[in-house]
């Protein structure tokens, strides 16, 4: 359960303060997905941020199944990430040198997982996420954009993370296949229990989602 | 696949730049491998040199020249004094008289000769003297006997017992030990017995040096010689032994304090290190060389790392963003200039071993070629001797001019050029640990540029 109160944060710029987000609060379930839609420079990028621990709030809290997140230190952030949160990007972000199955084991290789366990995993996720087995071992430009994001979804839920946060998950794939990823997201965020919030302008993506936000200029609100 | 192996799959990932990298580092590795082969040879060449001078300072009386020059005998007990300077570990006297059939038995083996005569007689050369000059025997006290007859002052080269024995150093018995010439032309065996001083003196031992010259002289105790002679506390020269040859300078210079005007002091070191000179230049460009390359080479990795990076910003990013500690991703980088370190070392490593003699060949040719003129010794010449461009080697084949300033450097400047170039373990060692500081160098900043990286910049770029 993700529970986020009177989150806050400002950027100090040249041409002055920038408000990103503002006393921001919502709960989320484990299973649950959730959609956050807003404009280009709204602020969900950044709240994405401050949720992945990528970034430190100014003020307010994260509570990740009890554990409160946002006072953790760089490398307790950094530990948190490997294990419990999970990250979908639109550009997808696969390292090009390493196969699907390298790719995917990279995770478990930051979370610590077993190494006799992690061949073992990685081939479960990719099938999962409905790749080929035969494509495993291919390196990311062999890949067509949908299966590069199956592989990158692969590797955000390999370590079984209580959190994955999916930014335009959808933006660099055509319609069809962008409304799989999402049926995949959701798929995968049942399956393991885990809470997804994915960031998009698409509003047919968002009704996907069991639960819609909006956010404008940093602050949030629930659509009903 | 953990950090490490990812960086070094990460060296191969852009063969073009991989090549380019690895030739380039190559190329400064292959220049500090050559420039470090050629210190070494050099350095190996000056040490053997300066080992084969010996570590000894000589003193003779001013002015003194075998028995050609003047000068007043040195007292004893200001030579003994020598023994309480820093870093000397002996002190060798002797005294040495030249003895004219009115004061031996003994006949010299050596014919006077065109020179004999010449010099005996003290007219010029090519005069004929007046009368028939017979070369005297020449007699040397020392409380050194196995390195009395050592530098040109005694003769030259090392007595070697061949029957006998050596008498005590501190001997005041009425022995000698006797050349073999000596001995032979005069019938002497040990045991028998011949006159000096109107004393008989009974031969221990029979030497051989394997010089004419010194093959024909006596060896006695020094005391015996001093009481015979009647010049008892005097001193003809002396050898002070230095404990290393680093320290053969300053002793040289606290005898001559020590001894003032009285004496002349010459140690070979001063014409060692005028020869040696443009080995030590050599020595010098190599090590600069050697330096600047390092640093070339780690300036190339770091730039090549930096840009590697730059490039690979947005990766970090998303490595940070999946957890990797700063600590797993500066392995990585680390290992990926190591792989090319190594890659430009085995190559550069190849080459350099095999420039590194046509280097240092070129090196010590171009750097000899414009100072060999000023090691000349003297030449022969008719009517005397000049100052020239080859000469005499010691007769036992050390650069010796410890006796009298007899011998001087000459020829030998030619034999300073022939270096042999090898790469040793410990060569190769060293430059096994200058690449591993190429990499470390070569990764610092971008290690450092990496820990900066912020991983929500990175992403919200895109």
């Amino acid at each position: 359960m993700l529970k986020v109160e009177n989150l806050d944060k400002t950027f100090r710029t040249g041409a002055g303060d920038v408000h990103a987000v503002r006393d921001v609060s919502f709960e989320a379930k484990d299973g649950e997905l959730v959609a956050i839609i807003g404009a280009s420079g709204s602020g969900k990028s950044t709240l994405l941020s401050l949720l992945g621990l990528l970034d430190a709030p100014d003020k307010g809290s994260i509570d990740l199944d009890g554990i409160e997140l946002a006072n953790l230190d760089s490398p307790g952030r950094t530990q948190f990430r490997s294990r419990q949160v999970g990250f979908v990007f639109q550009q997808f972000n696969l390292i090009p040198n390493l196969s699907a199955r390298e790719n995917v084991k990279l995770a478990l290789e930051f979370a610590h997982w077993p190494k006799n366990d992690r061949d073992a995993r990685a081939h479960e996720m990719l099938n999962l996420v409905g790749l080929d087995a035969s494509k495993a071992d291919r390196r990311p430009a062999k890949l067509s954009g949908g299966e590069q994001q199956r592989v990158a979804i692969a590797r955000a839920f390999a370590a079984q993370p209580q959190l994955i946060l999916a930014d335009e998950p959808t933006g660099s794939l055509d319609k069809a296949t962008g409304q799989k990823i999402v049926e995949l997201l959701r798929k995968v965020a049942n399956t393991q229990k885990a809470t997804v919030l994915v960031v998009t302008h698409d509003e047919k993506i968002a009704k996907k989602a069991d639960r819609r936000l909006e956010i404008d200029d940093g602050i949030l609100k629930e659509i009903t | 696949m953990n950090a490490v192996r990812r960086g070094i799959r990460n060296a191969f990932r852009n063969s073009m730049r991989t090549v380019g990298v690895v030739v380039i580092l190559a190329v400064a590795i292959a220049l500090s491998i050559s420039m470090l082969i050629a210190r070494d040879a050099v350095t190996n060449k000056i040490n053997t040199v300066k080992a084969s001078t010996g570590t000894t300072v000589s003193v003779s009386p001013k002015g003194f020249f075998g028995f050609n020059g003047g000068g007043t005998p040195l007292s004893m007990t200001t030579i003994d004094a020598l023994l309480n300077l820093p870093n000397v570990t002996a002190v060798q006297e002797s005294f040495s008289e030249e003895l004219s059939s009115s004061k031996t038995s003994l006949t010299s083996p050596t014919p006077a000769g065109q020179l004999g005569s010449q010099f005996g007689n003290g007219g010029g050369f090519g005069a004929s003297g007046s009368t028939t000059f017979v070369i005297p025997v020449r007699v040397i006290g020392t409380n050194s006997p196995g390195n009395a007859v050592v530098g040109g002052a005694n003769g030259g080269g090392t007595e070697k017992l061949t029957s006998g024995v050596a008498f005590s150093p501190t001997s005041t018995a009425d022995v000698a030990i006797v050349g073999s010439t000596l001995a032979a032309k005069n019938n002497l065996k040990v045991g028998s017995t011949f006159t000096a001083w109107n004393t008989k003196i009974t031969v221990v031992g029979i030497f051989n040096a394997g010089s004419t010259f010194t093959d024909a002289s006596v060896l006695m105790p020094l005391a015996t010689v001093q009481k015979l002679a009647d010049a008892p506390n005097e001193v003809t020269s002396a050898t002070v032994i230095v404990n290393t040859i680093g320290n053969v300078s300053s002793v040289d210079t606290a005898v001559t304090k020590a001894l003032g005007s009285s004496a002349d002091v010459t140690s070979t070191q001063a014409t060692t290190e005028a020869a040696l000179s443009p080995l030590n230049s050599v020595k010098t460009i190599s090590t600069y060389t050697l330096i600047g390359s390092v640093i070339g080479a780690a300036i190339i990795l770091l730039l090549s790392m930096l840009m590697i990076v730059r490039e690979r910003r947005r990766e970090v990013g998303v490595l940070k963003a999946l957890g990797a500690p700063n600590r797993s991703i500066n392995s990585q980088f680390i290992a990926e200039s190591t792989t090319f370190t190594i890659l430009g070392a085995i190559v550069g490593f190849v080459v350099g071993i095999a420039i590194s003699s046509p280097i240092t060949s070129a090196l010590v040719s171009a750097s000899g070629g414009s100072t060999s003129s000023n090691t000349g010794g003297f030449v022969r010449r008719a009517g005397g001797f000049a100052p020239g461009g080859s000469g005499f080697s010691p007769p036992t084949g050390a650069f010796a001019n410890r006796g009298s300033g007899a011998f001087h450097f000459g020829g030998f400047s030619n034999t300073i050029t022939q270096i042999h170039t090898s790469a040793g373990w410990s060569t190769l060692f060293f430059a096994l640990i200058a690449a591993v500081v190429i990499a470390a160098l070569g990764s610092t900043v971008a290690a450092a540029t990496i820990v900066r990286i912020r991983p929500a910049e990175v992403l919200r770029s895109e």
